[in-house]
């Protein structure tokens, strides 16, 4: 058996139709992840509330304790029995934005024990409260101590929109499917789906560390 | 001076304070009032309270007993009989006229000089940004930071990163100033400049309370110093009669302990 390029090459632009769809469905589902896990985390300290953080210490370790697929499958098949028919593409942004909040809560709450005690009681002197405090002086703070385990974050959620394919969401590995179901040549066809995750992860990943520097460069 | 001019003496007013942290009692009934215009220096041994005391001038702790009025308005009392939100309400606008400073400085890392100081003033003072950055220049210039502007706080000295926390309070236009220990976490050669802004406000009759363990600095700018032991205020006076001649033998003790032998009244 050899390895015939042009199956490759052939598979192409198909390949980067579906990973535009892959790009988009991971910043989709990490967006709102960020989103719900910032919001849960400033309720949670901000309310001292013991059932909240009961509440969500017990979310995290479902989401945690369960194999991915498996809760794919389950927003899939459970949502329309409810009464809600969502298609796949929305089932499976749910679904990744579900698991990847109960990660994003871990690192952000990292992210604001870095965060001095006495920054709080400064921007309390100076009367700050509430909305002000947390987005002029906590939450910018958080973020820029969470960006390295945030970037991971994003880069495991871009490879698992690839377990999408299950519930039939034509993403890069469905796509890939596709293609070889149709030509036989099964290698060809992952092994360009293959360069495409790498090639995506390391942009991220590059482009975060560019940014870092540039950061530090500013700030230096 | 201010002291006796009667109501005057009744700016800041702090009667009947009392705060027990775990195991601990920080403040024994303490009541203290402030002058407009009036330097108060707190000192003591480490744990007499003299902290925990200027942190419940802003209620930043709140004290289990007694209340704190500025100007006559309330700004904490225990218990509180007002709703949540009026009291969130109440405080961050008395807050707004108390500047804090702090020990470790809290600049704000993820915020250049400039914004450091234009920051609090258009979200709580609500100026617009031009407003703002013409006020946050001045107070700059006053602690002599106007070149640093666009520098990151965490390339600025411990001193700076000090003089930079005084100008952003400066920039509220407080009325009372409330210093935690200013130069403690300082290198010893940064000391003198923050010292030298605080001299200026205290010529300018800012009204500050300031708790320090610099006796020289003390004595030169404080019309008034509080010895504080065991959550009590033991002793307070004009700065020649307490650190001359102190009256109780703990305010003796405690001096004979900084081993203040070359103490001089004016020394700069």
């Amino acid at each position: 058996m050899k390895f015939d390029f042009i199956y490759t090459l052939d598979a192409l632009p198909r390949l980067l139709e579906g990973s535009l769809v892959t790009l988009k469905l991971a910043l989709l589902g990490f967006a709102f992840s960020v989103v719900l896990a910032t919001l849960v985390t400033v309720a949670r300290t901000a309310s001292k509330s013991r059932i909240l953080s009961i509440a969500v210490a017990v979310y995290i370790s479902f989401i945690r304790g369960t194999p991915l697929l498996v809760q794919i499958f389950l927003v899939f098949y459970v949502l329309p029995i409810v009464g809600l028919n969502i298609g796949p593409v929305t089932a499976g942004i749910l679904a990744l934005t579900l698991n990847s909040a109960a990660f994003v809560i871990e690192i952000l709450r990292g992210g604001l024990a870095s965060v001095p005690k006495g920054q709080f009681e400064a921007a309390r002197s100076l009367g700050l409260s509430g909305y002000a405090l947390w987005v002029k002086v906590v939450l910018p703070q958080t973020f820029m101590s969470s960006i390295p385990p945030l970037v991971n974050e994003f880069t495991q959620l871009l490879k698992a929109t690839a377990l999408l394919s299950t519930i039939t969401v034509v993403e890069l590995m469905r796509v890939s499917q596709q293609i070889y179901s149709n030509n036989y040549h099964p290698i060809e066809v992952l092994t360009g789906a293959f360069v495409m995750y790498f090639l995506m992860c390391f942009a991220v990943s590059r482009g975060a560390s560019w940014l870092e520097s540039e950061f530090e460069v500013k700030r230096a | 001076m201010a002291m006796d001019t009667g109501k005057m003496s009744n700016f800041l007013e702090m009667t009947g304070l009392v705060k027990t942290f775990t195991g601990a009692t920080a403040l024994q009934d303490v009541s203290l009032n402030v002058a407009k215009g009036e330097v108060v220096c707190l000192i003591g041994p480490s744990g007499c309270g003299k902290s925990t005391l200027l942190r419940t001038a802003n209620w930043l702790t709140p004290a289990d007993a007694g209340e704190v009025r500025l100007d006559g308005e309330l700004v904490g009392t225990m218990p509180d009989q007002r709703s949540a939100s009026k009291q969130a309400k109440g405080l961050n606008a008395v807050r707004a006229r108390i500047g804090m400073v702090f020990q470790n400085f809290n600049v704000w890392p993820h915020l250049n000089v400039l914004e450091n100081v234009v920051c609090p003033q258009m979200v709580v003072a609500k100026r617009s940004r031009n407003e703002a950055e013409k006020k946050a220049l001045v107070a700059l210039s006053e602690v002599g930071l106007e070149d640093k502007k666009s520098e990151w706080p965490d390339n600025l000295s411990g001193g700076q990163k000090q003089r930079l926390a005084i100008a952003r309070v400066l920039a509220m236009d407080p009325d009372l100033m409330l210093l935690d220990e200013p130069t403690s976490a300082l290198d010893p050669e940064l000391v003198s400049g923050v010292l030298a802004v605080l001299k200026r406000l205290a010529e300018k009759n800012m009204t500050m309370i300031i708790v320090t363990h610099e006796l020289g600095f003390a004595s030169s700018v404080a019309d008034r110093i509080v010895f504080l032991e065991g959550g009590h205020i033991i002793e307070q006076g004009p700065p020649d009669v307490i650190l001359q001649s102190p009256a109780t033998e703990r305010l003796k003790l405690f001096l004979d302990k900084l081993n203040i032998t070359a103490f001089q009244p004016k020394s700069d």
